[in-house]
């Protein structure tokens, strides 16, 4: 399919791809979120479902992305990347659950992993 | 809507959360340029999916040589959660002479830092002000974050190679603790863990771009069952 839109719309293609399969999927749950907002309960179990859903996807994309990843990433040793995704969330805790600063520290402790690899 | 509540917004933005949200979406740059999509296409993918997961979904599957189908499916599970987070908020934004419009374009706005940002500090305004700080927020947070996704994407050929790691390293660790920072229950926790624990195995079994789809329907659905579990 990827490549029947190559051909068919050349440099346009990668736009395409944007507004169609990223944008559009996307932004339903937003518009739909004004029509449903009157009538729908925000406790209501299908909502709990989906948002659980959504969590775990985004976790095993993380996951994904640090067993699998792609482009420079991937010359970065397993072994560093599961250490400072270790720290990260490690520091995340023990500052009373601050994003920055884990974030920082876990780039931190990839950049150092990364440097004393070589 | 005032003028002087819309530049409000803004400010508060400029602040500081903008820039968090921004340095995260400078790794989508990166991600966009590792598949080889134009400059052009990575910001519009900030200006238009404004969805930091959703965008690494995108370019992680498109990475993976997954079909756009299954990449479309991952994506509309992953901003499910705009649902929830677009339906809490918006009766709180809203006034009576509120037009359908103005919400949708509101609800475009909104991404997880947005909303939780958002959800503590608009209700401690007066709420016929809250509609133009939202979008003075928004639209700020928007415009840094495509200015910073572009500067990520040319510091990705610029950077050593250990810095242009790092730029991706960066997305998926902010996306993953803010998500964090947001979990209030065990089932948000048991959805975490579980997916992270289940991708390894799926992604072995199944292979292909709809593997993800499975870690998340399979995860969350263990993970509701922790909640039913808990919550009697």
């Amino acid at each position: 399919m990827t490549d029947w839109l190559l051909t068919s719309f050349g440099g346009l293609t990668p736009y395409i791809l944007v507004a169609i399969f990223g944008f559009l999927p996307s932004e339903i749950w937003r518009v739909a979120a004004v029509f449903v907002a009157k009538d729908l309960d925000e406790a209501s179990e299908i909502l709990i479902w989906v948002r659980l859903v959504a969590t775990a996807l985004l976790a095993g994309i993380v996951a994904n992305i640090m067993t699998h990843p792609s482009g420079t990433l991937a010359a970065v040793p397993f072994g560093a990347r599961i250490f400072s995704l270790a720290v990260a969330i490690a520091l995340f805790f023990v500052s009373g659950r601050r994003v920055i600063p884990a974030v920082l520290s876990g780039l931190g402790a990839l950049l150092l992993c990364g440097w004393w690899v070589g | 809507m005032s003028l002087d509540d819309f530049r409000q917004g803004i400010l508060e933005a400029m602040s500081g959360p903008a820039f968090f949200v921004a340095i995260a979406l400078s790794g989508v740059g990166g991600l966009a340029r590792d598949v080889g999509h134009p400059l052009g296409a990575a910001v519009v993918s900030t200006l238009l999916i404004w969805a930091g997961p959703a965008q690494i979904i995108f370019y992680g599957m498109l990475a993976t040589k997954a079909t756009p189908v299954a990449i479309a499916a991952a994506v509309t599970l992953s901003s499910m959660r705009f649902l929830p987070m677009c339906v809490s908020l918006l009766p709180l934004l809203r006034t009576a002479k509120t037009s359908i419009w103005t919400q949708v374009l509101a609800s475009h706005f909104v991404s997880v830092t947005v909303w939780a940002e958002c959800m503590r500090r608009v209700p401690q305004l007066p709420r016929d002000m809250r509609m133009a700080f939202f979008m003075g927020y928004g639209t700020a947070c928007c415009l840094t974050s495509a200015a910073f996704t572009a500067g990520g994407y040319f510091l990705f050929s610029a950077l050593p190679p250990l810095f242009a790691a790092g730029l991706l390293f960066v997305a998926p660790l902010y996306f993953l603790l803010a998500v964090m920072r947001n979990a209030r229950s065990i089932a948000d926790a048991a959805a975490l863990v579980a997916g992270a624990a289940l991708t390894v195995p799926v992604s072995a079994l199944t292979g292909g771009g709809a593997d993800l789809l499975i870690v998340g329907v399979l995860g969350g659905s263990l993970a509701y069952l922790v909640h039913r579990k808990f919550r009697r």
